[in-house]
């Protein structure tokens, strides 16, 4: 256990490093705050929640939510390789799913701070407005469930492909944004409708907000296995890939 | 497995049994079979030649292509344990910037399960005291060598790969770096060094394994080696009006061992530079041919070592 948490500290660390990532994950994060402030400025505090999910909650979900992820999520052993540092790490009795489980600890910790600080911020400029604190507490639980989700999935990217962030911005943008809202087939496939389903789950929304549900089902529950589970896979897999992968 | 081969050793700790491994097209390591035991082995050869890519599957950071690695017995590769036995100095940077040299070490001892009471041991041991509480990131390439070291130390690991050590290390350093590989080495500890620097292995190994081209150019003590880079030849490259009538005639000397015409020259091998010399300036009068160039080529340890696996 304290080599674990020692692996943990480190990766904090080293992903902290990353100062071009950390300010663009900070300003990102800044602008569902600011968004909600701004059009919720004249509004009756009855229609703010409203204006809330139709102006800010795709920003969360769809830009924010993806982008922090991807970048501390193919951060976490992407830059073990770029550094070097693989070597270190593997050159220890450890078992391997404890580095990985330590990586992905990190990297979802420094996404769920920011995107979680994120979603808590808009939402209290919703209740300071409104009065209704309601949303803050699932719409933390939406991000926390959805990062685990995605910076899981970006954590294997970031080891296998040098092209990470590429690949995850296309992943982020094309499907997750396009293609996976066009076809609503396609929702259940979609990491970053977890969360949403989630928050479905305990907040009304508006009949605008069906498209993005899809034909998926609120609830926390299953959204919360969904995105366990899909933790423990990648924990698995990045494991057998830091025990098979030849590290040059 | 050739256990008399001067490649081996009686009590040995890493067993690498016709070990290759090829990147695509390109051969690394070619069925290398080799042992390392207690004391100091230097690893020798050229930029290039494949140690890294040999040490690398020794500590099964990389799969070999063909053939098997044991140390202590067991695939690093399938069991982790065995790094509580086997440390490695990386010839890349392999530091985190961020940490000090003793929170490094501390790190590299808490992840090998071994007592933290002995970083600063471990510390001492490379002289970095008094920069022990500073980051790693404003070190210089000699002490982020001697953190990498204490790194290893730390783990008191039965076998300790350390690749290209003295890299960036000033003269006053490598005699302390080497004082204390020979120390392990006097404890029975299996010390592996690589170098493409014959004179720094002559320093510390007792025996030495020559790698170049990914072959096993030769093995045995420095004195074997030593003598073995005296027996090669001088190569020589010879251009003149009539090849074919040159090497004739120069075949006929025993000051030269042998010729090869190669476009428009000649490659001559001889094991005495001085005689060929002299053999030469009659030879192209009786001939009626004249020499445009007499170009000894560079005896470096390169191509000493590409002769010896050419001998092989």
């Amino acid at each position: 256990m304290k080599a674990f948490l020692r692996m943990f500290r480190t990766s904090l660390r080293q992903l902290l490093g990353g100062k071009g990532g950390l300010i663009v994950s900070l300003l990102l994060a800044a602008l569902p705050s600011v968004v909600t402030f701004v059009e919720t400025r004249d509004t009756a505090p009855s229609r703010v929640i409203t204006i809330f999910h139709e102006a800010s909650i795709g920003i969360l979900f769809v830009i924010v939510l993806p982008v922090v992820s991807l970048v501390f999520g193919s951060s976490a052993l992407g830059d073990e390789r770029r550094d070097q540092t693989l070597s270190f790490l593997l050159l220890r009795p450890q078992p391997r799913t404890a580095i990985s489980g330590a990586k992905l600890l990190a990297a979802w910790t420094l996404s769920f701070l920011i995107v979680g600080g994120a979603a808590a911020a808009a939402a209290t400029v919703v209740g300071i407005r409104s009065g209704d604190w309601s949303i803050i507490g699932p719409i933390v639980l939406a991000m926390a469930l959805s990062t685990l989700a995605y910076t899981s999935v970006f954590l294997l990217l970031g080891y296998i492909t040098r092209w990470a962030v590429v690949a995850g911005l296309a992943y982020a943008f094309i499907w997750e944004s396009g293609i996976s809202l066009a076809v609503s087939g396609l929702s259940t496939v979609s990491l970053f409708r977890i969360g949403f389903s989630s928050y479905a789950a305990q907040v009304d929304l508006p009949r605008s907000l069906d498209d993005f549900l899809g034909t998926l089902r609120p609830g926390t529950g299953g959204a919360a296995a969904k995105a366990i589970v899909i933790a423990a896979i990648a924990v698995i897999a990045a494991a057998g890939l830091l025990r098979h992968r030849d590290v040059a | 497995m050739i256990t008399d081969s001067p490649a081996w050793v009686g009590d040995a700790t890493v067993e690498v049994n016709g070990i290759s491994k090829w990147f695509g097209q390109k051969v690394a390591v070619s069925d290398v079979s080799c042992a390392f035991g207690p004391g100091i082995t230097g690893l020798l050869g050229p930029n290039g030649a494949g140690k890294t890519t040999l040490l690398r599957m020794i500590c099964g950071l990389l799969t070999p292509s063909d053939g098997s690695v044991t140390v202590l017995g067991q695939n690093p590769r399938r069991r982790p344990q065995v790094y509580r036995s086997l440390a490695l100095v990386p010839e890349e940077t392999a530091i985190y910037g961020f940490q000090t040299a003793r929170q490094f070490v501390t790190y590299s001892a808490v992840l090998s399960k071994v007592d933290v009471s002995r970083v600063d041991e471990a510390i001492a041991a490379v002289d970095l005291e008094d920069a022990a509480d500073r980051p790693l990131s404003g070190f210089s390439k000699g002490m982020r060598q001697r953190a990498k070291v204490a790194a290893a130390l730390v783990i008191g690991a039965q076998v300790l790969i350390l690749d290209e050590p003295l890299n960036g290390t000033d003269p006053i350093q490598r005699i302390h770096l080497i004082d204390v590989f020979r120390s392990l080495a006097a404890a029975g500890h299996t010390v592996v060094v690589s170098s493409h620097v014959l004179a720094e292995v002559e320093r510390m190994a007792d025996r030495v394994l020559a790698i170049v081209d990914g072959k096993l150019a030769a093995a045995g003590d420095v004195a074997a080696i030593r003598r073995a880079m005296l027996d090669t030849p001088y190569r020589v490259r010879i251009e003149a009006a009539d090849l074919r009538q040159l090497a004739s005639a120069l075949l006929q000397s025993e000051a030269v061992e042998a010729v090869s015409i190669t476009g428009r020259a000649l490659e001559v091998e001889t094991p005495d530079l001085v005689r060929l010399g002299r053999l030469l300036p009659p030879m192209a009068r009786d001939l009626g041919i004249r020499f445009s160039l007499f170009e000894p080529e560079d005896l470096s340890l390169e191509s000493v070592f590409r002769y010896l696996v050419r001998r092989r």
